[in-house]
């Protein structure tokens, strides 16, 4: 019965010891104030690096986001875009589309070999397609 | 002062009407109070669709994009006079892009994991905002709290 109650004092003890020894600071320690070395570089999408302005009349930027079998509009795991530059993307589609400048249920026959600003196959998240 | 775009479609003409329908637009501009700043020519090409206006069906059309400042009131009087011109096949107003609306690229933060995303923080958040209320225990009371035993508990 003595035994178990003196117990905790023990262990209080023990941990004293302990705290104590780590709080000694010598010239040996190294120093954890350092920035993250594997923080990794800040992604940027393909029109904020490159600055280009999306607009309507700029057909030939537009239906590179377009799928050329069924004319839809990329989501933004495919394509790679930030929020806001999917937003200003899906925006000046619609009114190319609206305007009579772009097709909505094909992409343009002349624009079919244009580079592939990203693949199709890979996208961020899985989709349902 | 807000700068607009004024998208039109003429139909497929020589040349000379075509000039005279291109001043018959700008007159009906001038005539609303507008001024103009750039007048652009995108080329006569294939329509990506048909496009019936005025009774035709289209396939081809000469587009042009005029730049313009209008008063804002006298836009859909505009509108609606440009919509009665047989030569035009279609006409869309807008409103001129803004140089710089991107401030921040935020891809970086897209591409984290589900729950570092701020977007998914707050849903999680908004989510917790509906949980029905549970009973804490450990609060100070010194009766039970049920509805209908109000005794004492020492
Ligand atoms: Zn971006």
């Amino acid at each position: 019965m003595s035994i178990l109650l003196k117990l905790p004092q023990t262990k209080r003890s023990l941990v004293n010891i302990i705290r104590c020894s780590s709080n000694i600071s010598s010239s040996d320690t190294p120093k954890f104030d350092m920035e993250n070395p594997f923080e990794k570089e800040k992604q940027k999408c393909i029109l904020c690096q490159t600055g280009v302005q999306v607009d309507y009349k700029n057909t030939k930027l537009l239906s590179q986001f377009q799928s050329s079998y069924t004319g839809r509009i990329y989501g933004r795991h495919i394509t790679r875009l930030c929020k806001q530059q999917q937003e200003i993307v899906e925006r000046e589609i619609g009114k190319a589309q609206n305007a009579g400048l772009m097709s909505s249920y094909n992409k343009d026959p002349a624009f079919l070999g244009d580079p592939k600003l990203y693949d199709v196959d890979n996208p961020i998240r899985p989709h349902r397609f | 002062m807000i700068t607009y775009e004024l998208c039109v479609l003429f139909r497929m003409m020589p040349k000379a009407e075509l000039v005279t329908c291109l001043k018959r637009t700008a007159n009906a501009i001038y005539n609303k109070g507008g001024i103009l700043r750039k007048l652009e020519n995108l080329g006569t090409k294939d329509t990506p669709y048909k496009i019936s206006s005025h009774g035709l069906v289209h396939r081809q059309a000469s587009y042009f994009v005029y730049e313009m400042n209008v008063p804002p009131a006298n836009l859909d009087d505009l509108s609606e006079e440009l919509a009665r011109d047989v030569d035009i096949v279609r006409k869309t107003i807008f409103r001129k892009n803004l140089d710089n609306e991107v401030e921040d690229c935020t891809l970086h933060e897209e591409l984290q994991p589900a729950p570092y995303r701020k977007d998914v923080k707050d849903l999680i958040a908004k989510a917790r905002k509906l949980d029905k209320p549970k009973f804490v225990y450990g609060n100070n009371l010194k009766y039970y709290p049920s509805r209908n035993n109000y005794y004492w508990i020492y």
